[in-house]
């Protein structure tokens, strides 16, 4: 499935820095990742880890001081870098789109459901305005939205938050596009809301075979949806391969701490570990890998040399110099549920 | 159980709903209604549930920070909801509470030593070189240098602060500490250091928990006992092994179904609920999650179901049982 001819997406190289009165932030240090048609990639990370500035880079929409300064943003074979603002717009919305965290905030509060849906048909299609009313509606009967007849004409504060989502959701599909970006679109949800959402993320991404960058810190989430995962950490990807992979032999020192760190439903844990520390002022990094201060496996070397992120295994790469500690350490856990009963 | 330390009975909130020059009440907002359990001293009870089902609110009005409508609130023995405020005084030191959002819950104009400290110093407790001692026992034992203690709160991180706020609920040795969704804001690197904490404190301390969190995974690490809330109700509690191993409430069970697991290959039923939660100013008659349950009977609409002991501390408010 992964060749050239389906990719989709290709980042190569990303780096953006937020230009600020302190000193120069580099959120996005050196990033490569691919897209592939139709398959989920899903970056990982804790806040400040530059996934969020990752997918604004990807559409382009960052502010003052923020500013990407070096890389390319392929897509179908073309940079989204080099494209001015004009060219921009003619591809958002359209070929990539975007949800957001917050429905209520990047929702526009004084235009109607229906209206910001229709905006994109009319814009990008050129499509009559009862042509495009109809289709609003149709997209909000396909996300679960409840008499979408009368929800066009309501504002944003007249749905809930799961609503508001959908619509959203609904939005991000209204043209059909090859690639969706979603930033924790899950996040300020409740859980019942949230799996709702989720399959309907699921559902809709088969039956529009769009691919999708799942944004989220949410180990969970990610399992459930992704196909591939990129887990990020002070700007860089530090580990980079398929979801089992992850899950069940990570091979970097920050992957298998935050595996062995979450609480579980599915297994019953006596103690939890932790990763020492705290996340890094994105102001001053570390020297040397990132994640040193923090790693239980660091040398003399990781102080002072940054590890590549190297293809240990077919489509499994790492940033690491001890790998095979942490393939050690790793194979005496257990990162399989032991409960498999049926919910 | 003898061993009871706090017993809430038949606690109700509302608040009311105003409208109009005169303010005139139109209605209420029924956010705790009729709730009782039992908090056993030295365990953690897990209180879960959505936003807006009123748990938050239990905890505030457990604490009297809000006025409780109507209801008990036996503190060993004392009913703290028919004291005066005055003399709720005394009894404040024995409960504690511990916020959300490290950012919102220290003041940034005091330092942290006055944070830690105010408790101390609003009980008239030591003098000044002891209770600067004492801050510094207790920043040690939440794992930050003493030395910090002149510092302000924007000079630490989200983690670090949560630490704080944990220092000053421990200041002056409660009996009961309400940790209303203490750890929710923090990221995943940082939060199992802080459940970890808790639980450290809680034996070292004979801690007794009160522990609020929509997150059923740190409900389950951490809890003795579980509690599950909707609209103002507590639908089922019982001890977490039974809890986990035979959820018996249409909406726990769903709660439960609807948590993300990360193990790509953990296959399970997921029960997709319905709807919105409807809102607590006008929830449904009879049993609230009737209108979302798919095991709905013609009595649930008609009836509430009470909180039941359908086995040995296993209580459900459901007509099925």
């Amino acid at each position: 499935m992964q060749n050239d001819k389906n990719k989709i997406l290709q980042v190569k190289d990303l780096k953006t820095y937020f230009f600020t009165e302190n000193g120069i932030v580099k959120a996005v240090d050196g990033v490569n990742f691919e897209v592939y048609q139709g398959e989920t990639l899903g970056l990982v990370g804790e806040s400040g880890c530059g996934k969020s500035i990752t997918a604004f880079s990807i559409m382009r929409l960052l502010d003052y001081p923020g500013k990407t300064v070096g890389g390319q943003i392929l897509f179908k074979s073309e940079d989204l870098l080099v494209k001015n603002e004009k060219q921009m717009r003619q591809i958002r919305g359209k070929d990539i789109s975007m949800i957001f965290q917050e429905p209520m905030t990047s929702l526009n509060p004084v235009l109607t459901i229906g209206f910001q849906i229709t905006e994109a048909l009319e814009v990008h299609f050129k499509m009559e305005k009862t042509k495009a009313r109809k289709r609003a509606i149709e997209l909000l009967e396909r996300v679960g939205i409840p008499i979408p007849e009368q929800r066009i004409y309501e504002y944003p504060h007249q749905l809930s938050g799961g609503m508001r989502q959908r619509a959203m959701i609904a939005m991000a599909l209204s043209c059909d596009p090859v690639l969706l970006i979603a930033d924790e679109p899950t996040t300020s949800l409740d859980v019942t809301i949230q799996a709702q959402i989720l399959e309907l993320m699921k559902l809709l991404l088969e039956q529009f075979s769009s691919s999708m960058i799942m944004i989220t810190h949410d180990l969970g989430v990610i399992a459930e949806i992704a196909d591939r995962i990129a887990v990020m950490y002070a700007g860089k990807i530090v580990e980079y391969a398929d979801t089992r992979s992850i899950f069940y032999s990570p091979l970097h020192p920050y992957t298998f701490g935050l595996l062995t760190s979450i609480p579980r439903l599915d297994m019953d844990i006596e103690k939890l570990e932790s990763i020492p520390g705290i996340v890094p002022d994105p102001l001053h990094f570390p020297e040397g890998c990132k994640f040193h201060p923090r790693c239980v496996f660091a040398t003399e070397k990781c102080r002072k040399e940054e590890p590549p992120l190297a293809e240990i295994k077919k489509n499994h790469s790492v940033r690491c110099w001890h790998i095979e500690k942490v393939e050690q350490e790793a194979k005496k856990i257990s990162f399989t549920g032991r409960l498999t009963t049926d919910g | 159980m003898d061993n009871t330390l706090v017993s809430i009975k038949k606690l109700i909130k509302y608040f009311p709903i105003k409208k109009g020059v005169f303010k005139k009440t139109i209605g209420w907002v029924k956010a705790v209604d009729d709730i009782s359990f039992d908090i056993y001293a030295g365990e953690t009870l897990g209180l879960v549930g959505e936003s807006g089902c009123g748990k938050s609110t239990t905890a505030m009005t457990v604490l009297r920070l809000e006025e409780p409508t109507s209801g008990d609130i036996l503190f060993q023995g004392k009913n703290l909801a028919k004291i005066k405020k005055s003399q709720m005084r005394k009894y404040r030191k024995d409960l504690q509470i511990i916020f959300q959002d490290p950012y919102s819950s220290l003041d940034p104009r005091m330092k942290v030593k006055h944070i830690i400290s105010e408790g101390l110093a609003a009980h008239n407790l030591y003098n000044s070189k002891q209770r600067n001692q004492k801050v510094g026992e207790l920043l040690d034992k939440v794992g930050i240098v003493p030395d910090y203690m002149d510092r302000f709160p924007h000079e630490f991180s989200g983690g670090q602060r949560q630490r704080i706020g944990i220092a000053r609920a421990l200041a002056l040795n409660p009996k009961l500490v309400i940790c209303d969704e203490a750890v929710s804001a923090l990221d995943v690197s940082i939060r199992s250091q802080i459940i970890n904490l808790f639980k450290d404190l809680q034996k070292e301390f004979n801690l007794t928990y009160l522990f609020i969190a929509h997150d059923l995974s740190v409900i389950k690490y951490i809890s003795d006992r579980v509690a599950v809330m909707y609209l103002g109700k507590i639908v089922e509690i019982a001890p977490k092994s039974i809890f986990f191993n035979k959820t018996l409430h249409p909406y726990a069970q769903a709660l439960v179904s609807a948590v993300p697991v990360p193990n790509p290959d953990f296959k399970k039923k997921r029960i997709i609920l319905q709807g919105d939660v409807p809102s607590p100013a006008n929830p449904p008659k009879g049993c609230r999650f009737h209108p979302r349950c798919s095991k709905v009977m013609d009595i649930c609409s008609k009836e509430k179901p009470p909180l039941r002991e359908i086995e040995k501390n296993h209580f459900v408010a459901c007509h099925l049982y």
